[in-house]
């Protein structure tokens, strides 16, 4: 081992993305030192800004905002970007686009839709019960060690009692319509009380987003729900998703956090089974009190060496499901783009094609043998049309997640692969907006295999694991590991892999962070 | 007019669970009456001689989860019924291999090792699992489900029961057995074994008679729903009821007229009659009424209240709740008698396995693409089937010499897609010739000759089963089993303890917890909560946990 330089930070963090971010912040305020090492060039992780064409900036990855968390962003002293709430358009074959914005829905034309009391009940419903599972977004999941029984889980169990009370206090009605939906599946709820429609669709695709599930599949009303955690707005960031990710930079270097980029971390050192800091991929060593990760579950235990694991634990996390089934469409366009039936301010909102939930169980079934969708959901938005400072001459752009996309097509993702998904996901726009295609001067395709390579991200997944029922609280991201702390004295992992998940919102970071010193590794 | 008589219960269907209530409040003291609309007893639990000289079990055609206490309790050997083991089972592939699974662990393993010896190892693990979550379940399935918004007595106490039972785990197992109770069977199975034969024999038990495909979350329960059951003690293991499964029904039958019950059959009933939000009878479709304060209906909820009950007197939410619980029609049934015993070549001569179930499904792709058709309204063009030919072991099937055999089918839909036009009337001679068709030509894969040697078929799409049955789109279970109909959601939130918005009426058929399969558990967990309910509860033995 290289000589260890004098410096020995309180802590090290893995990846400059929002969550290790958010956790840096986190132990800096507390007065900590802490350093940040990002692998890339820049900060961000999935939340970056690229200037893809000469004037123009795109989200390069998410490019919405749906679950910051405002206690957080005051907790971390982020100043978030201006944003803008935008509608939802789900688009229709017959022209007749649906336009929802929070629990209200109206006909694009102005008319009124005959769903809309609908609508509002089932919005009202599913939001009241996501603010109530909001509550434990926060807290680390509850420790089952020491048995049901056992005073100190009963105390940790406290937060689930809240919950419990909580319950209690909707009534006996909601809490048993709470208990009935919450592991369902959004096929059945949306299709209980709509028509297979356009907004049946879009509230199946908003269920489905980022997941390799079908609409159908148990388990989506949670994710439905957990959408919904913040109130469900969607918000446009001015200054793309890259403003926010430079927020929480700018927070992390304002609570005295040192961010080093462009340099990755090859190796944890693990000393007497504790994290003792970094070796970075030049050689060059940083100590350090603890290490979190931000990076993929599996990932991290490669990190700190396997040889540390018990094969139970190795079996586990290889075996975490992160199939990444979302790819990113950028098209740079030579003007703004005319959908039919759109005005100005609706082609500015967050346009979905998922004209039915049964549209969207269609575009999920070729994933599932590694193919891609021939018509697959689409969520569009031009922020330039929002924030023209994004864009210049006139020129705007769009920016697609194209679901759904295998990360490991069958045949490998050819150049003719990837034109494959770029003409189909043009194709499914044109439908929509005739010419789309005449105006494209640039395109970017990014595929699950490509957001895996760009950003780490274990199979392209947004969430580095899949948010299903046997991933999420105290089995996230496995059986035994879900209390951020990973297997080593001192290692914390601290990202998207972890409790509650992803989003851009930072709060597994911020928990991860917070239970560090909690168990008393900096005391 | 008809006959007009009193009863202090009455009994709507002679399944085996309605049989099942019926025993328990006769052998109470109760003057019981059961009412069938087939000419026979039984409902799905039947043996039927529809050509002659063979008997078919047309539904249930296999046994393992009637639950042993009943069968103790209600002397069911004594009325003749005998369960006889069968061993082993294998998948067959097109290349003319296969997989056998042997009751043998030695021989279970060689065959293992023949196609991984990682697997080997994997399969001790798979079924250390699912032997544990089987214990963990098996004492839940006789108690009643916990209301968890309620605070009577009765209901902390299942409550605390269920906190006992799952601190008994310890902190890993209870994680583990919550990620069991929320994961596909294929994802269970893909993080276990490396063989796709052999994942594709062990996972059809995770979707038969469900509207889910193998890599639907909840599955790998539904698999210990079919795994959960015993033969004389041997857990997961199944047997043959010999004569068929009418064999299970009519030992009950016998059981319910020796404890001074009645049985009327051929006229099923028309209405369920209330009186002030009282159930006081029962008015038949040839006119004939009888009346009860206490009424158990062995229908599925949907038959019950959408149908057969006049709708003003039900809450609107009630109703509501009853419509969108979800009973599919899943699943499609070959009923075959043979000249002789089909030969399988890939499997030795006289190899004990082929009296076990049998598939010819090879891989779990090919399960989720069968899936896939169904949900568009088609059956399988790749189906999966369970195959077994029980006279094997029970000669008393067929005639010497000749054979009968069953095949369950996964998928069929109940709503046929023909066209465009989704519609159960589009079951006709013409489909079931066709999918029956697509069925034989799956079993060429593992028995080419299989054709030359049917002397008749029965055919039963999902439409048939529900109209000679009187199952909801003939679904085997009564409604999906999925966490939104498990346990104290089962069938209806508020209404999962076998009682229902009328006062004296009860579900008490696989609607209601513990759900479906031939386990008689609904029927006698109701029978329970009605002699608690009339002050009796102590008539009704207790079942150990």
């Amino acid at each position: 081992m290289s000589k260890p330089s004098d410096l020995t930070y309180d802590a090290v963090v893995i990846g400059a993305g929002h969550n290790g971010l958010a956790a840096a912040t986190t132990l800096a305020r507390q007065g900590k030192s802490v350093c940040v090492i990002e692998s890339r060039d820049g900060i961000g992780g999935m939340a970056r800004n690229a200037a893809i064409a000469p004037g123009v900036v795109a989200p390069k990855m998410a490019h919405l905002l749906y679950n910051l968390n405002p206690k957080t962003l005051k907790e971390l002293g982020i100043t978030a970007p201006k944003s803008v709430s935008l509608p939802t358009v789900s688009l229709a074959d017959d022209g007749r686009h649906v336009v929802i914005q929070g629990d209200l829905v109206i006909y694009a034309d102005g008319s009124a839709h005959p769903e809309a009391a609908t609508f509002a009940a089932l919005h009202k419903r599913l939001t009241k019960f996501a603010a109530l599972l909001g509550q434990m977004s926060l807290k680390t999941p509850p420790s089952l060690a020491g048995g049901l029984m056992d005073m100190a889980t009963l105390q940790e169990l406290a937060g689930l009692a809240k919950l419990g009370i909580g319950l209690k206090r909707m009534g006996k009605k909601d809490m048993r319509e709470f208990l009935r939906i919450l592991l369902s599946n959004a096929y059945d709820l949306i299709l209980d009380d709509f028509a297979d429609a356009p907004l049946a669709g879009m509230l199946a695709a908003d269920a489905v987003r980022g997941a390799y599930a079908g609409p159908r599949s148990p388990g989506t009303v949670f994710s439905m729900m957990y959408r919904l955690g913040n109130g469900g707005d969607v918000r446009l960031p001015m200054g793309g998703m890259g403003a926010v990710a430079d927020a929480f930079a700018n927070a992390a270097k304002l609570a005295g956090c040192d961010i080093r980029t462009g340099c990755g971390v090859a190796q944890v050192i693990v000393e007497n089974d504790t994290a003792r800091g970094v070796i970075l991929a030049d050689g060059s060593v940083i100590n350090a009190r603890s290490v979190l990760s931000s990076i993929g579950a599996f990932q991290t235990m490669q990190m700190a060496g396997v040889q540390h694991y018990d094969t139970e634990a190795v079996r586990r996390l290889r075996n975490l499901r992160n199939k990444g089934t979302v790819a990113k469409v950028n098209l740079v366009l030579s003007g703004a783009p005319d959908f039919v039936g759109l005005d100005a301010k609706l082609t500015a909102g967050r346009l979905l094609i998922a004209t039915s939930a049964t549209y969207v169980e269609r575009a999920f079934n070729p994933v599932k043998y590694g193919d891609m969708s021939n018509a697959p959901v689409i969520e569009a938005v031009i922020p330039s049309l929002s924030d023209p400072s994004l864009c210049s001459d006139g020129q705007h752009i769009l920016s697609a997640n194209v679901q759904y996309v295998p990360y490991a097509l069958a045949g490998g993702w050819t150049p003719a692969a990837r034109q494959k998904l770029l003409e189909l996901t043009l194709d499914r726009l044109e439908v929509y907006a005739p010419g789309l295609g005449r105006l494209v001067t640039h395109s970017e395709v990014l595929t699950p295999l490509d957001i895996e390579t760009q950003t780490g991200a274990p199979g392209g997944h947004w969430h580095h694991a899949e948010m299903g029922i046997d991933q999420i609280l105290t089995l996230r991201p496995v059986n035994g590991m879900a209390r951020y702390g990973f297997g080593i004295a001192g290692y914390y992992l601290c990202g998207a892999s972890a409790h509650p998940g992803g989003d851009v919102m930072g709060t597994a970071g911020r928990n991860a962070a917070r239970q560090l010193l909690k168990d008393g590794v900096l005391a | 007019m008809g006959k007009h008589s009193s009863y202090d219960a009455i009994v709507a269907g002679a399944g085996h669970n309605g049989l099942t209530t019926a025993c328990y409040l006769a052998k109470a003291g109760l003057k019981v009456l059961v009412v069938e609309k087939n000419d026979w007893i039984g409902g799905a639990a039947v043996s039927r001689s529809l050509h002659d000289g063979w008997t078919y079990s047309n539904c249930s055609y296999v046994c393992s989860l009637l639950r042993r206490e009943i069968v103790r309790d209600l002397e069911l050997p004594r009325f003749g019924l005998q369960v006889i083991p069968y061993e082993g089972g294998a998948s067959f592939t097109k290349d003319g291999d296969y997989f056998a699974y042997m009751s043998d662990h030695d021989a279970l393993r060689r065959e293992i090792a023949r196609h991984s010896s990682k697997d080997v190892d994997a399969y001790e693990r798979f079924s250390q699992t699912v032997i544990r979550q089987c214990r963990f379940i098996r004492p839940f399935l006789l108690r009643n489900a916990p209301d968890p918004t309620s605070l009577k007595p009765r209901d902390i106490s299942e409550l605390l029961f269920l906190v006992k039972q799952a601190h008994g785990l310890g902190a890993k197992e209870l994680g583990e057995t919550l990620r069991f109770w929320s994961m596909s069977i294929g994802d269970f199975l893909d993080e276990h074994f490396e063989t796709d034969l052999i994942k594709t024999h062990i996972a059809g038990a995770g979707i038969i008679g469900t509207g889910l495909g193998v890599y639907s979350p909840g599955t790998a329960y539904v698999l210990l729903h079919h795994y959960m059951g015993d033969v004389d003690g041997a857990i997961g293991a199944w047997g043959f009821a010999r004569g068929g499964m009418g064999a299970i029904s009519n030992a009950l039958g016998a059981a319910f007229e020796e404890a001074g019950g009645e049985i009327v059959m051929g006229s099923g009933v028309d209405k369920f009659l209330v009186k002030g939000g009282k159930a006081v009878g029962v008015a038949l479709e040839n006119g004939d009424t009888y009346y009860a304060p206490i009424i158990a209906s062995n229908m599925d909820v949907k038959r019950t209240f959408l149908k057969h009950m006049d709708q003003g007197v039900l809450p609107a939410d009630f109703t509501k709740a009853v419509e969108r619980f979800k009973i599919r029609g899943s699943s499609g049934k070959l009923n075959i008698a043979l000249d002789s015993l089909p030969k399988f070549p890939a499997a030795p001569e006289g190899a004990t396995f082929m009296r076990g179930d049998l598939h010819c499904s090879a891989s779990l792709n090919e399960l989720e693409r069968a899936y896939d058709d169904w949900k568009e309204g088609y059956w399988s063009k790749d189906p999966y089937f369970d195959l077994l030919i029980p006279s094997q072991i029970d000669p008393t099937m067929a005639p010497q010499g000749k054979h009968m055999m069953t095949v369950f089918v996964q998928y069929a839909p109940y709503d046929l897609n023909v066209d465009g036009v989704r519609s159960g009337e589009n079951w006709n001679d013409a489909t079931r010739k066709a999918f029956a068709d697509c069925v034989f030509d799956k079993i060429e894969q593992g028995c080419p000759d299989i054709r030359k040697h049917v002397v008749h078929a029965e055919v039963r799409s999902p439409w048939d089963i529900e109209n000679e049955v009187g199952l909801t789109e003939g679904n085997i279970f009564q409604g999906e089993l999925t966490f939104d109909q498990l346990l104290f959601n089962r069938p209806i939130p508020g209404y999962a303890q076998y009682d229902t918005p009328i006062d004296g009426m009860y579900i008490v058929g696989s609607s209601a917890h513990p759900g479906g399969g031939v386990m008689a558990a609904p029927g006698a967990n109701a029978a329970r909560e009605i002699l608690r309910t009339i002050g009796k509860g102590k008539l009704m033995p207790k079942f150990a946990a």
